[in-house]
């Protein structure tokens, strides 16, 4: 009784100091209009007060309480203390929808912006579960899909924002979350919604806490899991899709208000669930609260929801280092083995002889003047091929070296859902570029050297942040992630203020090769090369590593010091490729994949073959994304999403 | 009989020459082959009775631009951020015209052709209107085309002085140029931007008095709308607003409450685009005094 006191002290005093600072804030917010006499007739300051500023306030509340507890119902049931609402995809499904609607049928969203919203986030949510349930809910293979298809919508939605920008500016600031309200009805519907949900979730709190002893002793007890999970998910699916549908994307609280829960004692899963939900919604009060002070002052348009997470994500990071992470049970379904189909040599053959013909084609096939399909001939050929080869190359380089980080880091943290741009340093030299760009707009070469300041900024923070660890895969993946959501909530700033140069650093982001030149090309091809050799000489620390800290120390592998040589050199092969073709990250998850679903097991021949796919996907996305709809251009990056995501889905989907 | 199958051929070639080249000869300054990478020069450019052979973001040219209309035979030379070279170095530009916003394409268009680079809007450039308008004449100055800038110019001052003219001896009211991005959000325009400057020239007030970036625009939340005070001010929004916008503005409390929102405050007008040039201020500038001229 004691014990279970002292585990809802901390969780108590956290969400008391956070109502209290919310209450200050928003005393300021709410003290001007009170104070004025009543005059009779016209009172705007009244008006704003009642239908603006309480409701927002009131809609921070919900909005934190729902997305937590979402976020905490994600993590109990996947068992992943990453998992959070938008790790099933819910908020880019919903996101695609809403760019889809107002791109070809605007009649629907006079019905109901919300209402479209829901449809896409569950449908993305059915997509991600139906996979999910093919493989008996293994925990990574849900969250593992629920990645890819996020990814996938993110990039269809990107490619359409991008062909049309000046249509869905506001998009950007759906995207971003923001709380601005003008009435109740948003407050009022999100109540009728959350309550029979969270009614639901006390049901099935007790339940769930026997999930956590581990999938067969729980079996063994009766509880039927598969269903039990359903019904969690669903829950968790459903509020982060109301959320989502009313003010937007707001992700960071699903991901924080959980974790503070556990930082500050709450260990059991009914505690857990219990405290997130009152962590998420006083601490979406206060954020709110004092960002609509700061706000007021600065006179500048800054939307929640981005806001939260640009300060969310460094608190995380902080908070890492103290992080408590739960030795789990491994599963027998996380890692999948399978018989081998094909020996080694006929699917390295089969991709070596597809890239050749792909970059064969990414060389000679274009499109002239009023979108004529041509191959270069006369007088403009020897320029033309000028403009093409570095982009093919380039690409070819990219792809190959994002391929080999992929392998790399998802071999040495046996997480399926490493890939570079979860390391976060795709996202550091994103952030480079941003500052590059909106703080003192350099030329071509200034960006570069900002982003590279930015990739290597962030692989040092990782290194550093997880050295005490002993770089335990958690804590990095953790430290990347933060730093994504961190470089994704600048970004959002940056374009719902609706500044023309966000679109400039959305092309960046978008994974465009335009800017790439001969002499870029040239050392991006030098770069790959050295960096590959080093990786494919190390395959020897990558076969024994995954097997754990005992036998590789038995083998004489010196387990820290190998660690941070394979992560340094999974870092500067990303740098690498994103200071060229932008925040790639979806190769490099699809690479190792791919190669390992051909039966590509072992560290040197699934590193040649990620390296191979890599590439490979990588010059036909540059090829499909130059042609498809020119003279217009849709960056490399995003096409390679679009193709390799189906892909990837079908194979898991397969895969049993 | 060899001679006049070949005067036979000669005859046929210079037809079809003639049908096929018009548009590129009649068009560029000199014979020069020009290409814009920005509306508002491109419109400059036939202000000045000057065709373009290329421009970007054709395809989006009526849903932003609208006038003048832009010739058929000029091609579309993809998004301004990302020009297809590929089509580019076929169309064989003589001059290339951009502005700063476009900078980092500089080393790739300098092969091309000769670049011709028009500030106007820049982080510490001012107010807009004026800086276009001594964009017009270096433009004018670079092609040979003084006079037919001075030409275009008078033309637009005759025109301010007109909208000018038809709301003089009336008390008008402050303007709010708003673009509607969703039920909550909106852009608002102001100083130092082009619309704010056309609204001043013919002597209207922007009820929006917070200066906002130098692009001319700032984004806001709808509610606070109310910060406008003056209860005799209008809202002018313009087109494309989300088809959901006016229904939920309708349900909104707040929304009565403001002024804006009594019958006769608020018009919605055609699309103009507010990063252009002279062309585009005198076209926002007819939008907005038809509102006015109307209602009074």
């Amino acid at each position: 009784m004691t014990a279970l006191r002292r585990d809802n002290l901390g969780p108590g005093v956290v969400v008391f100091l956070l109502i209290c600072g919310g209450c200050v804030a928003s005393w300021f917010l709410v003290q001007p209009a009170l104070s004025g006499t009543v005059a009779p007739g016209y009172d705007i300051e009244r008006m704003v007060l009642y239908y603006s500023t309480l409701p927002r306030l009131a809609t921070a509340l919900l909005a934190g309480a729902a997305l937590a507890l979402s976020g905490a119902l994600f993590q109990q049931v996947l068992r992943n203390p990453l998992a959070d609402p938008t790790t099933l995809g819910v908020s880019a499904g919903a996101n695609l929808a809403l760019v889809v609607t107002s791109l070809f049928m605007p009649v629907l969203l006079g019905a109901g912006r919300d209402l479209v919203a829901l449809v896409g986030s569950a449908a993305a949510a059915a997509i991600v579960i139906g996979l999910g349930a093919r493989r008996g809910f293994s925990p990574y293979s849900l969250v593992l899909s629920g990645l890819v298809l996020s990814l996938w919508c993110g990039g269809l939605s990107a490619i359409l924002i991008y062909l049309n920008q000046r249509y869905l500016a506001s998009l950007f600031i759906w995207g971003a979350g923001s709380l601005a309200q003008q009435s109740w009805v948003i407050p009022v519907s999100l109540i009728w919604k959350i309550v029979p949900v969270a009614i639901v979730c006390i049901l099935v709190i007790r339940p769930l806490s026997l999930l956590d002893l581990g999938e067969s002793s729980s079996s063994s007890l009766g509880v039927k899991l598969v269903r039990l999970r359903i019904v969690a998910v669903a829950c968790a699916v459903s509020l982060a899709a109301f959320v989502t549908s009313a003010v937007g994307v707001i992700g960071f609280i699903g991901l924080v208000a959980p974790t503070l829960a556990r930082l500050s004692g709450a260990r059991r899963p009914v505690q857990l669930i219990l405290w997130s939900p009152l962590i998420g919604a006083s601490l979406l009060f206060l954020a709110d609260s004092v960002l609509q002070l700061v706000a007021g002052g600065l006179g500048d348009f800054l939307p929640t929801g981005a806001v939260t997470a640009i300060f969310g994500s460094p608190l995380l990071l902080a908070l890492l280092p103290w992080l408590r992470v739960r030795h789990r049970v491994q599963h027998a379904a996380a890692v999948h083995e399978r018989q081998r189909r094909w020996g080694v040599g006929k699917p390295a053959t089969v991709a070596l002889a597809s890239v050749v013909v792909i970059v064969a084609l990414g060389l000679f096939v274009g499109r002239g003047p009023g979108g004529v399909w041509s191959v270069p001939s006369g007088e403009f050929s020897n320029d033309i091929l000028a403009i093409r080869t570095p982009k093919v190359f380039a690409a070819l380089a990219s792809g190959a070296m994002l391929g080999v980080a992929g392998t790399i880091l998802q071999r040495l943290t046996g997480n399926e859902m490493a890939s570079p741009e979860v390391l976060g340093i795709s996202a550091g030299a994103t952030f480079g570029v941003a500052i590059a760009l909106f703080a003192v707009a350099p030329g071509f070469v200034g960006q570069f050297a900002f982003a590279a300041v930015g990739a290597i900024t962030v692989l040092a923070v990782i290194l550093l942040s997880s050295r005490r660890s002993n770089f335990a895969p958690e804590r990095v993946l953790m430290a990347g992630i933060a730093l994504s959501a961190m470089v994704d909530a600048v970004v959002g700033v940056l374009s719902s203020t609706g500044d023309p140069r966000a679109v400039l650093l959305m092309r960046w982001i978008s994974g465009s090769t335009y800017m790439v030149d001969g002499q870029t090309a040239t050392m991006e091809l030098a770069i790959g090369a050295v960096l590959i050799a080093i990786a494919l000489s190390a395959r020897r620390w990558l076969d024994i590593l995954p097997l754990g800290p005992a036998p590789s120390s038995a083998v004489g592998v010196q387990l820290a010091r190998s660690r941070l040589a394979l992560f340094g050199l999974a870092g500067l092969m990303t740098a690498a490729a994103t200071l060229t073709v932008g925040p790639l990250s979806f190769v490099g998850l699809m690479g190792p994949h791919l190669a390992r679903e051909a039966g590509l097991k072992r560290a040197l021949p699934q590193m040649i073959g990620a390296a191979l796919i890599g590439g490979g996907l990588m010059v036909l996305a540059d090829l499909i994304g130059r042609t498809a709809v020119a003279p217009y251009q849709i960056p490399a990056g995003l096409v390679s999403a679009l193709i390799g995501a189906p892909c990837l889905m079908i194979l898991l989907g397969k895969g049993r | 009989m060899q001679i006049s199958r070949r005067s036979l051929l000669n005859g046929a070639a210079a037809a079809a020459a003639a049908v096929s080249i018009p548009a590129p000869l009649l068009a560029g300054a000199g014979g020069q082959r020009i290409v814009s990478l920005d509306y508002g020069l491109a419109s400059t450019l036939l202000s000045l009775g000057v065709q373009p052979v290329g421009i970007s973001d054709l395809a989006d040219w009526n849903k932003w631009v609208v006038e003048p209309e832009m010739p058929s035979s000029v091609v579309d030379i993809g998004s301004s951020h990302e020009v297809d070279l590929e089509v580019l170095i076929q169309l064989k530009p003589d001059i290339i015209l951009t502005t700063p916003y476009l900078d980092q394409l500089l080393p790739r268009l300098q092969p091309i052709a000769k670049i011709l680079r028009l500030e106007i809007f820049t982080p510490d450039g001012g107010p807009i209107l004026p800086a276009a308008i001594s964009a017009t004449r270096k433009l004018a100055s670079g092609l040979g085309r003084e006079k037919e800038a001075e030409q275009f110019l008078t033309r637009s001052d005759a025109f301010f002085e007109s909208c000018r003219a038809r709301l003089a001896g009336r008390t008008l009211p402050p303007v709010a140029l708003a673009s509607f991005m969703d039920a909550r959000h909106a852009r608002i325009y102001s100083a130092p931007g082009l619309f704010h400057n056309a609204l001043e020239r013919i002597g209207i007030r922007n009820a929006w008095t917070r200066q906002s970036n130098y692009w001319g625009f700032e984004t806001i939340g709808i509610e606070e709308l109310s910060t406008i005070t003056d209860r005799e001010a209008r809202l002018i929004i313009f087109e494309p607003v989300p088809p959901d916008v006016l229904p939920k503005l309708a349900e909104s409390p707040l929304w009565q409450t403001l002024p804006f929102s009594r019958p006769g405050h608020v018009s919605v007008v055609p699309p103009a685009l507010m990063f252009g040039m002279v062309n585009e201020a005198m076209r926002f500038a007819g939008l907005v005094t038809d509102v006015l001229d109307h209602d009074a």
